[in-house]
Order: structure tokens, then C-alpha cells, then sequence
């Protein structure tokens, strides 16, 4: 028995460091290597894209990444402050899917002054979704008078491919584009007790994603 | 003694485990709605909301029930204000002052809801039908104008079906916001009427 612990031990660990790593890789696309500019009292709102039939751009994801932006030099405006105080120019149905609808909507005097009076200068578009792809094991679970554990083994692997298109609103250009894809295999091992291996995928994507943006930008103070 | 005590933690277990799984959901949409940015055309309107439409609580199934009476009522009431620059809201016909004016009865002709167990998405949607009578103020019909409005909400493993369903519910009404201001005025007899009644200035 004392012979196996040491092997059961380096088994588990091994599934540990190699379960619970998700691989990520980001592609980046701008049309120049400056960096862009905004200004102290200018602020960036990431929006999710919600047009999709099978799917949404969660807020969670959005939030996560503006919090991976925000810092002292970046303010992040939050995406449904922004889109509530434009209503309802950017909900799903009448959200601008290119630059050319962007600039005629901000020909609209009101559209424009409410947003010039909120200094949004860049708008984050974000386009994506985290799905489970493979699934495999079993796993059950049982309870009775006095005994209870789980039993089997299970495992699944998730993806998040998520884009993110740049737009500055002061000439309505798109100043770059990101794709990051990420990916893992988290398992669950039922041995009475279950023991999850969870691979953080979507926060790897978004962590990755949002480091990356914040180096578009710089501040001029 | 002991035995009793574990048939009471037994019992607990499957006690949460049946309501846990339960498919039932009673949901009440209890949001502020954004005003709307919007230039109000010069047209005068008296938008007829009857206690059907205010108190309007939709069964989508035998186990699902939305009211959403408050929340429509306030939704359209906003984005009506958006259409019209002179406005009344009326619980019905008789009470209506306005001259020269268009007279709308929004009514919900359907609700409908789909959950993932449904459609094997990882989306809770959700469908209101509405229809908008219109006629003018001496009550000859311009219309009758159907609106649907469409709201979906992912699936998250900490969101329960009521939150859901009121999340996609929302939606949905923000949908029939934005649908109706930037439709109405598209509808081609409402365009003839204002034609008629010479209220486009430059606009035709």
C-alpha cells in the first residue's frame, strides 16, 4: 500500500498541472503600430454583440474584461450605462454592425451630444462565446442512511473564441481587431468524495484579451 | 434517535433535490426602462392603455407565468413619448381630449417562451406579440399593426429559469421599444394619414 501512495500522489498532481491548463493564443490585426490616444477625460465602453441566433456575448465576459482594462489610465464607461443613456440606438435590432451606419447614426444631433457629453471616445465591439465541446465519463453520486459518495470519472472540454473590433468615434475608423481562442479539458474525479480540475478557460481568454487591449491604448495627460 | 435524525437529513436532500429540479417559474418583471433619445415628430396622439394592458400577466406554458402589465406599460409609454410631441395616455376611448389626433390601443395578442431544455441552445427566449390598433379621433380605422418583439438571455450555470426568463423578458420589451420608434412611422397608412392630414412638412 505505502509503495502505491507515492505513485497515487504523483498521478494526481500530474492531472493537476496538466488539467488544469488552458492553451491560448491571440491574433492581432491593426492597420499601424501607434498607439492610440485618449485623453484623461475620455473613456472606452465595450460593447457585446447580441445579434447571434444560438448564442450571446455574456456581460460576465464584458465585465471581466473591462476590469482587466480598467486602471489609472483607462476609464472603462459600463456597457449597459452607455447603452441605456442612448436607448435605443444600440440595442440588439438597431445596434450599427459597421462604420458606414456608425457614422450616419451620429449625424443624429441628439445620438451624438449624448455621447460627446459622456467623453466615449473608443468603442470596444466584442463577438463570441464559451462552449463546452466534448464531453466523455460518468460520474454518479448516491446517498443513504449513514454513506454517501460519488463514484466515476468524468471530463469536458470547453472553448472560447471571442473577437474584439476597435472603433474611434472621433473618425469613425476601426483602429484594430483581436481574436483570441482558448481552450482546455476540465475533469471531475469521483473518488467518494468528487474532485473537480476545473481549466479556466474563459478567464485565460479573457485575461489574455484584455492585457492585449490595454496595450492599444496610451493616455495623454 | 440517531436514525430518526438521518431520515430528517434524507429527507431534506430529496426535499431540495424535487424543488430544485422544479420547471415551474412565476416571474415578475420589475425594471426602470431608459428614456428614449428621439426627436417627437408634430404629431398629436392619445395612447389608449386599458387595465388588460397595464395588469397583463402572460402564460407561456401550464408552469410559467410573466407578468409584465407594469413593465410594458411603461416601456411603450416611454418610447410612445418618443414618437409624438403632443401626448395623452388614457385608460379608454371615452376618455380621449385630443384633436386631430392618432388614437392607439397597444394589446398582447401572444407571449411565448423557450428554455434550453427546449431547443438544446444555451439561450432562455423570449417572444411578445403585440398588436397596435390605430384609428383617428373620430374612431375610422388607419390600422391595425403587428409588432413582434424578441428578447434572449444565455444560459449560466448560477441563473435560475425565473431569472432568466425575466432577463430575457426585459429584453424583449426594450426590443418593442426600439422596433416601434423605428417603425412606426415606416407603417404606410400611418405615412398616408400624415400625408393627408399635411403633418410631414419636408419630410415626404
Amino acid at each position: 500500500m505505502n509503495k502505491f501512495f507515492p505513485l497515487l500522489i504523483a498521478a494526481l498532481t500530474t492531472a493537476l498541472l496538466t488539467g488544469c491548463g488552458a492553451t491560448t493564443s491571440i491574433d492581432e490585426y491593426r492597420p499601424n503600430n501607434n498607439i492610440m490616444e485618449i485623453n484623461s477625460d475620455e473613456s472606452v465602453v465595450i460593447l457585446g454583440r447580441r445579434d447571434a441566433g444560438h448564442y450571446d456575448t455574456d456581460r460576465e465576459f464584458i465585465s471581466c474584461i473591462g476590469s482587466k482594462m480598467q486602471g489609472a489610465d483607462i476609464s472603462v464607461m459600463p456597457e449597459q450605462q452607455f447603452i441605456d443613456s442612448i436607448y435605443p440606438w444600440f440595442e440588439p435590432r438597431t445596434a450599427p454592425k459597421g462604420l458606414k451606419r456608425l457614422t450616419y447614426l451620429m449625424k443624429d444631433p441628439d445620438i451624438k451630444s449624448q455621447v460627446d457629453r459622456q467623453g466615449v471616445r473608443y468603442l470596444v465591439w466584442l463577438d463570441g462565446s464559451t462552449q463546452t465541446l466534448e464531453q466523455g465519463g460518468s460520474i454518479s453520486c448516491a446517498i443513504g442512511p449513514g454513506a454517501g459518495g460519488c463514484f466515476g470519472f468524468a471530463q469536458w472540454e470547453k472553448s472560447s473564441i471571442y473577437e474584439a473590433i476597435v472603433w474611434d468615434l472621433n473618425d469613425f475608423s476601426e483602429k484594430g481587431r483581436l481574436r483570441v481562442d482558448s481552450s482546455g479539458t476540465s475533469y471531475l474525479i469521483g473518488a467518494v468524495a468528487p474532485i473537480p480540475l476545473l481549466t479556466p478557460v474563459k478567464k485565460d481568454a479573457c485575461s489574455s484579451l484584455g492585457k492585449q487591449l490595454k496595450k492599444f491604448f496610451s493616455v495623454d495627460n | 434517535m440517531q436514525l430518526s435524525k438521518l431520515s430528517i437529513i434524507t429527507g431534506l436532500f430529496a426535499l431540495l433535490f424535487i424543488t430544485g429540479c422544479s420547471s415551474s417559474a412565476q416571474v415578475q418583471v420589475d425594471r426602470n426602462f431608459p428614456t428614449v433619445v428621439s426627436k417627437p415628430k408634430a404629431v398629436s396622439a392619445s395612447i389608449i392603455f386599458n387595465d388588460e394592458f397595464k395588469d397583463y400577466v402572460a402564460t407561456p406554458s401550464k408552469k410559467t407565468t410573466i407578468d409584465i402589465g407594469a413593465a410594458q406599460t411603461l416601456m411603450l409609454g416611454n418610447a410612445f413619448a418618443g414618437l409624438f410631441s403632443n401626448i395623452e395616455f388614457v385608460q379608454s376611448k371615452d376618455q380621449v381630449s385630443l384633436e386631430n389626433a392618432l388614437v392607439i390601443t397597444p394589446s398582447v395578442q401572444e407571449v411565448q417562451v423557450s428554455t434550453p431544455s427546449d431547443t438544446y441552445l444555451n439561450v432562455y427566449e423570449v417572444w411578445i406579440k403585440y398588436s397596435l390598433d390605430i384609428e383617428n379621433s373620430q374612431g375610422d380605422q388607419i390600422d391595425s399593426w403587428f409588432m413582434p418583439a424578441y428578447g434572449k438571455t444565455p444560459d449560466s450555470f448560477m441563473l435560475s429559469k425565473t431569472n432568466a426568463i425575466e432577463e430575457a423578458a426585459v429584453i424583449a420589451l426594450r426590443d418593442a421599444g426600439a422596433k416601434l420608434l423605428l417603425d412606426f412611422y415606416r407603417i404606410p397608412s400611418i405615412y398616408n394619414w400624415m400625408l393627408r392630414e399635411q403633418k410631414l412638412g419636408g419630410e415626404q
